[in-house]
């Protein structure tokens, strides 16, 4: 049985046990390579639902979307281990109960997809552990890499031309699933911390804040990056932040709900050479 | 007969119009991301898109445009205003739903006040659009009425040569004709045929979406919440979008200095109707969705006899969430049946 | 003659440790660079990363940022809080290209006065050596709003 099958029999069994109220997945998209996020409520609304390789998409956001879940009934989402990483986040920041959500998991191996076993976030937990172990070990990124080789200078240039473009749509932040403020930072305006006008510098300082509140809680799906309208590489941003929580405080975001957000913990001894 | 345009005398025309004080804008692609932009050689200019993925709006309603600086001292407040700036200039490959989208919202501009930042930048821009002769799946000009070779809007309109080799010109506005007549010399008289203008299959009933969206009952039919469900509230559909042109006012600077300033601003945005008092009427993103749709294809026409859409199609093409105008007006356009 | 640069500095302290120690800096009639405009905060714990930004945005061309050492805070763990917030983002401003040598970071305690004078001098005399921070004074001016600082 493809994987596809056993999942849309998984959901028909979901929804018609009344175990859920509605089960989030993927659809067919506009066009062949396109998948859009579907939302299940009847056991036949399983038939249009797709799984695939084109199913990229962390859909974990939609969650906290409000009044969904403030009926106390569960729903049921289909995710990759990093969408799992959301559901711990956002759990450990108190937006959701783990147990209130059932995880459809699923992942990609080699060119096939195949199903994790599991149905809380807690059912994930070795995997996730294992994901942090091969953390440091990532396929290197040539432009990355090129990034951290350039000069302060160079850099500076580099982003400015890359935030130039951004045209403040904000999809960035409305995509990601740890962007659920009610008042986003930008949109406030007693005090005003920073440009809302979209010239150069106020891209640059939207896009600083946004990776800056992102730091420590990042799972890197690429959701912002993908919905990047101007094609700002995000990513990149993102991973440099991952890379300095995990090597400076040892901290992989949304390994349990019980995890403490990095930002909101310290040891006593954590390393200060900068500090004069 | 018919005059031609040669692709290979391209950069002798940007020469001319540079010596006779006009700049040239074009279609480029750079940093990974298209749009109309500064081009000073031919061989910056990308005809190849099938759409720069940046509506041309941008030359005409900037994304944050300043409109007036302000100073307050003990005794007095001087103020001054920023004027759009004047440069005569020509966009070259515009393509026609880009060109239609401007004359939508020259109406709207024009209205109940004359917008001479918006009115500054048109007098002073001549539009040389190029005929589409590819489309991809977005594409949906036929749908609004319009054709990939539409005229609507433009100044000059270029056929592209079956070999790819130029462009025949079709001179169709006064202007388009004197910024030809600088480089009359450098068209060819020839018998070259155009390539065939791309076909772009009708994507829904516009006559029976329209009509559905003018019954007042419909304003709260469910059919809104379903379609918009995985709407995550982005403004990239309507910035990106050429006939979208909703702005905020901002100003920038403290209590004694300053500069106010007008931005960009989104029907998808929560912030975009909240109230002071933290009320907000269109409280959720159903009801976002559904004034961006009355607002194309309900007011905009009842106002000015014109659709807000000029069938571009990037609303879907770079939506997120694969949403957007075709499919809400597919969906319509059923509902009739 | 355009006049010599004078680096303008923000300094952004804790009421209990750097303020104090500056304060006694003043008291001990020890002379240090006028280039440094002090905001006085509570605690390091309440020094957003917004801050520093909003200093650079007014057209600041070094920042500093300085509390209780370690151990030392008067909320007990405030400044452990904002090292591990200071850390991360450091970290971000290096990666887009903010130059570090304009951004610092220091324990001054209440009894540092004179600890307090010279980092002070010698922040001022670097910053000085680094010239105006042009680079992002060029996106102040491409926004047309003032500097005011």
């Amino acid at each position: 049985m493809s994987i596809v099958e056993q999942y849309r029999t998984k959901v028909k069994e979901l929804l018609s046990s009344g175990q859920v109220k509605m089960v989030i997945g993927y659809g067919a998209g506009t066009t062949p390579d396109r998948r859009r996020p579907l939302f299940m409520r009847s056991p036949e609304d399983a038939d249009k639902m797709l799984l695939d390789n084109a199913c990229i998409a962390n859909l974990s956001g939609y969650l906290v979307s409000e009044g969904l879940l403030s009926d106390e009934k569960r729903v049921a989402i289909m995710l990759r281990p990093e969408g799992v990483r959301s559901i711990n986040i956002l759990a450990a920041e108190s937006q959701l109960k783990a147990e209130q959500i059932v995880i459809v998991g699923f992942d990609t191996a080699g060119e096939e997809l195949r199903a994790i076993e599991g149905s809380e976030a807690k059912d994930f937990c070795a995997l996730i552990d294992s994901l942090k172990e091969s953390a440091p070990l990532q396929a290197p990124d040539p432009l990355f890499e090129r990034i951290v080789q350039m000069s302060p200078q160079e850099r500076f240039n580099y982003w400015q031309e890359e935030f130039s473009k951004c045209i403040k749509c904000y999809a960035c932040r409305q995509s990601c699933p740890m962007c659920y403020c009610r008042r986003c930072i930008v949109d406030s305006n007693q005090p005003q911390w920073i440009n809302t006008s979209s010239h150069t510098l106020g891209n640059f300082e939207w896009n600083i804040v946004r990776a800056f509140h992102l730091a420590g809680r990042c799972v890197a799906c690429g959701n912002c990056d993908r919905s990047c309208p101007v094609n700002i590489p995000l990513r990149f941003i993102n991973r440099r932040m991952g890379m300095e929580v995990l090597e400076v405080f040892d901290h992989f975001p949304g390994m349990s709900e019980s995890q403490e957000p990095v930002l909101a913990s310290f040891k006593k001894d954590d390393p200060e050479t900068f500090i004069l | 007969m018919t005059r031609i345009l040669f692709a290979d005398k391209l950069d002798n025309c940007l020469e001319r119009w540079r010596s006779a004080g006009i700049s040239v804008i074009g279609p480029v692609k750079k940093s990974n991301s298209s749009g109309y932009s500064a081009v000073t050689k031919a061989a910056e200019f990308d005809f190849n898109l099938v759409l720069p993925e940046r509506s041309i709006k941008e030359l005409f309603f900037p994304q944050s445009e300043p409109l007036m600086r302000y100073e307050i001292k003990k005794q007095e407040i001087n103020t001054s205003e920023f004027k759009a700036p004047t440069s005569e200039r020509i966009i070259f490959g515009v393509r026609p739903c880009d060109a239609a989208g401007l004359a939508i919202d020259d109406p709207l501009f024009g209205w109940d006040y004359q917008d001479e930042y918006w009115f500054q930048r048109r007098r002073e821009t001549v539009l040389v659009t190029i005929a589409c002769t590819k489309a991809d799946d977005f594409c949906m000009c036929t749908s609004l009425k319009l054709t990939p070779d539409s005229e609507k809007g433009s100044d000059i309109l270029l056929r592209p040569l079956e070999n790819n080799s130029g462009w025949q010109v079709e001179e169709l506005t006064d202007r388009g004709r004197e910024a030809f007549k600088i480089i009359a010399d450098l068209l060819q008289e020839s018998q070259e045929k155009a390539a065939p203008t791309a076909v772009v299959e009708e994507k829904f009933d516009l006559e029976a979406a329209l009509a559905w969206l003018k019954e007042p009952e419909n304003f709260e039919s469910h059919f809104w919440k379903e379609i918009s469900m995985r709407c995550i509230g982005c403004g990239s559909c309507t910035f990106l979008c050429p006939t979208c042109h909703c702005f905020d006012i901002q100003d920038e600077g403290d209590t004694y200095s300053g500069i106010r300033r007008k931005n960009w601003d989104s029907c998808s945005f929560a912030l975009f109707t909240m109230h002071t008092s933290g009320h907000n009427p269109r409280s959720t993103q159903s009801a976002r969705w559904r004034q961006r749709i009355m607002h194309k294809f309900n007011y905009f026409p009842g106002k000015f006899n014109l659709n807000s859409c000029s069938g571009c199609g990037r609303c879907s093409r770079q939506c997120p969430v694969d949403m957007g105008i075709t499919e809400t007006l597919q969906e319509l356009s059923k509902l009739l049946r | 003659m355009s006049e010599p640069f004078e680096p303008k500095i923000v300094a952004f302290v804790c009421t209990y440790c750097t303020y104090a120690g500056a304060d006694l800096a003043g008291t001990s009639r020890l002379k240090y660079a006028p280039n440094v405009r002090i905001v006085r905060l509570p605690c390091t714990g309440r020094i957003s990363p917004m801050f520093i930004l909003k200093a650079l945005q007014k057209g600041a061309d070094g920042v500093l940022v300085s509390g209780c050492h370690p151990g030392d805070c008067h909320f007990t763990h405030g400044n452990y809080h904002a090292r591990r917030r200071w850390t991360v983002f450091r970290a971000l401003l290096e990666f887009t290209g903010i130059p570090l040598e304009r951004v610092k970071f220091s324990w001054i305690s209440a009894a540092e006065g004179v600890k307090f004078a010279e980092f002070i001098n010698t922040i001022t005399e670097d910053i000085r050596k680094q010239g105006p921070f042009d680079q992002y004074k060029q996106l102040i001016r491409d926004t047309e709003s003032p500097a005011t600082l």
